[in-house]
């Protein structure tokens, strides 16, 4: 027992020294993880700014000014339509106002994204609890349509709340609340998948490199396991996946102010759980592969599907139901969804139970299949 | 077997059976065969490597020789026979550690310093770092690579790094060296050197069992078998080979035994 511990820290020794030793890939260690939040964050953000909104502001009264008034920040560049009034027909809705048509011109030929359409007597039927707005919307970019809606439904609520006015909206946020951005809700499936990418890439070259150059067989004329070997490989790595996992974390918290409510350590743990079953998984594969060019094209057979089935970009509710199933057999559902769960929803061990016995069962499966093949493509 | 005999010199074995503590051969092996698919690569050899010998394994690319090794080392499981290590049914995992293996292919890690390999090696097989410490720089200056301990072996030439591979096999002392075409690419001058250091080993009972294509290196072999196809074609001192073929040189001997066995 003593001894089988020896050999496995043996291992995990020597591969530390070896990523010690090729600084080019320490570098890429640090970096690559770092990239990819910075390019996801930036770019999946989810911020939208400077949406072109027209306002068709024919309001006699002044509630329709003290409402745009109250639409602050960059999110909308509202801009009054200034187009010539033309009548026309809106299938469906019936004869607008000139003045609206035209912005809806604007809208139509791509060059806003939205209006917003005040009409006459707003101000006059609010009262009575009948005033209508009309909002004319590009809806093909579902992010800018949450942004424009999301936006005037804010306005509404500054303007009219406490008034008992038509418009005062109950919002009911039951996690996150209006400060609730994009990044934030995204950033727990990112940190894995940062973790997914780079165990399975270096587990899966770095096997293929022991077999490629005769030393699995070396090792093992030495009384090493194929379990011992396998362990010693995966624990350097929860370490160099552990050193990612804070990288990617900082990068979060500080780079985008990332707000975590729930606990740290405890999500640290799911990325190492995760992890270690990602490098059992990578070394099982690479016994499949007899190169490293045969080996680096495993690793978009695992990207894909955990990336478009895992509920990392878009909600697991979002996957048609026939595809439910697969979803939850890629692991990183569990640990996106225990991820997401702890830091949003300051969810504790007890409440993403179910997710962390999946990761174990993952870990278990893997690495034990991950030694069994490396003993037998010996 | 058709054993012409050991010949001289060979009497001393038993007595260092005793001095390693085992009572069999070696290394010993039973109509051993073994097929890849299609691909026989033994074809029922009977073996033993007595204690306290050079033994060649000679014979040409493909004569079953590195298999044959595999086997002992429990990394072939054979098709049929029984094959033994140290008193041991393979696979041999007990006494691994008291075997030492250089395989053909260059099996250390290019991306360690020497000493980091070794190291590494020297933990697998149970040593003490002390241990690990004070060997590396003996059987690196055996090696003649003492310099180059703190070097990372991808920036060492072809030759030093089989003898950096080399080193490794020695590290743990073993009693029986299995190495499989160690001189390839090393020069002369040290492959002399090498030879000094393996009578060394016999001396002190150990057994060292080399593989080799090179006929003539057999001549520095207290035994020699010579394996064609996946069968053993003779086993004797080369002396005796040389005499029963009447020929000149092991490679005329070969050649002889090769024509013989296809005629038969």
């Amino acid at each position: 027992m003593r001894a089988g511990l020896r050999r496995t820290l043996a291992v995990t020794r020597k591969t530390l020294s070896q990523f010690r030793h090729d600084r080019r890939t320490l570098g890429f260690i640090v970096a690559m993880p770092l990239l990819m939040v910075v390019v996801f964050g930036y770019t999946f953000g989810g911020e939208v700014h400077n949406v072109r909104t027209l306002v068709v502001n024919s309001d006699a009264g002044p509630m329709a000014s003290r409402l745009l008034e109250n639409i602050t920040g960059d999110t909308l560049a509202l801009e009054s339509s200034n187009a010539s009034p033309r009548n026309c027909l809106a299938p469906g809705i019936g004869i607008f106002e000139a003045n609206v048509c035209a912005a809806r011109e604007e809208v139509f030929a791509g060059r806003a994204w939205a209006v917003l359409a005040f009409p006459e007597n707003f101000s006059a039927n609010l009262p009575p609890g009948n005033a209508t707005i009309t909002v004319v919307l590009d809806g093909s970019s579902p992010p800018i349509r949450a942004a424009v809606l999301g936006t005037l439904r804010g306005a509404l609520e500054k303007t009219f709340a406490g008034a008992g006015a038509p418009f005062a909206l109950e919002l009911d946020y039951v996690y996150g609340s209006e400060d609730t951005r994009f990044i934030d809700s995204f950033a727990p499936g990112v940190v894995a998948l940062a973790v997914l990418m780079v165990t399975t890439i270096f587990s899966v070259i770095m096997v293929v490199r022991e077999k490629s150059g005769g030393i699995l067989e070396r090792l093992f004329a030495t009384p090493l396991r194929s379990t011992e070997l396998v362990v010693g490989l995966a624990l350097a790595l929860a370490v160099i996946a552990f050193a990612q996992s804070i990288v990617v974390m900082g990068a979060a918290l500080l780079l985008f102010q990332v707000k975590v409510v729930g606990s740290i350590p405890l999500a640290f743990g799911i990325l190492l759980l995760f992890g270690i079953g990602n490098q059992g998984l990578g070394i099982m594969l690479s016994s499949a592969a007899k190169n490293e060019l045969q080996a680096i094209q495993f690793v978009p057979l695992i990207l894909f599907p955990s990336l478009l089935l895992t509920g990392v970009f878009f909600p697991l509710e979002a996957i048609p139901s026939s595809f439910r199933p697969f979803s939850y057999v890629v692991p990183l559902t569990y640990a996106s969804d225990a991820l997401h769960s702890i830091m949003l929803r300051g969810w504790g061990v007890v409440e993403v139970g179910v997710d962390i016995v999946a990761l174990l069962v993952y870990d278990a499966l893997t690495l034990l299949g991950a030694a069994f093949f490396v003993r037998r493509q010996a | 077997m058709g054993d012409p005999g050991f010949g001289a010199g060979l009497n001393t074995a038993s007595r260092f059976r005793r001095l390693v503590g085992t009572k069999g051969p070696a290394a010993a092996c039973r109509d051993v065969a073994k097929s890849f698919g299609d691909i026989e690569a033994l074809r029922g050899v009977s073996l033993e490597v007595p204690w306290g010998v050079t033994f060649g394994l000679l014979g040409p690319n493909g004569a079953g020789k590195t298999t044959l090794l595999r086997v002992w080392l429990g990394l072939a499981k054979p098709t049929s026979g029984t094959a033994s290590v140290l008193d041991h049914e393979i696979p041999p995992r007990a006494v691994l550690p008291r075997i030492g293996y250089m395989p053909q292919d260059l099996a250390v890690y290019l991306d360690l310093t020497v000493g980091e390999n070794l190291a590494l090696f020297g933990r697998l097989v149970g040593m003490e770092e002390e241990e690990i410490d004070r060997r590396t720089d003996e059987v690196l200056r055996i090696v003649d690579i003492a310099e180059r301990r703190d070097s990372l072996v991808s920036t060492l030439s072809g030759g030093m790094r089989r003898r950096a591979s080399l080193a490794a096999a020695l590290l743990h002392d073993p009693d029986l060296l299995l190495l499989d075409e160690p001189t390839v690419g090393v020069d002369p001058e040290l492959r002399a050197a090498f030879w000094v250091y393996f009578r060394d080993l016999t001396k002190r009972g150990k057994s060292v069992l080399i593989t080799t294509h090179y006929m003539e290196e057999a001549s520095n072999c207290d035994l020699a078998a010579l394996m064609h196809r996946g069968r053993l074609l003779a086993c004797a001192t080369p002396a005796a080979i040389k005499e029963r073929t009447g020929a000149r040189n092991l490679d005329d001997a070969f050649l002889a035994l090769v024509r013989e066995a296809n005629a038969t």
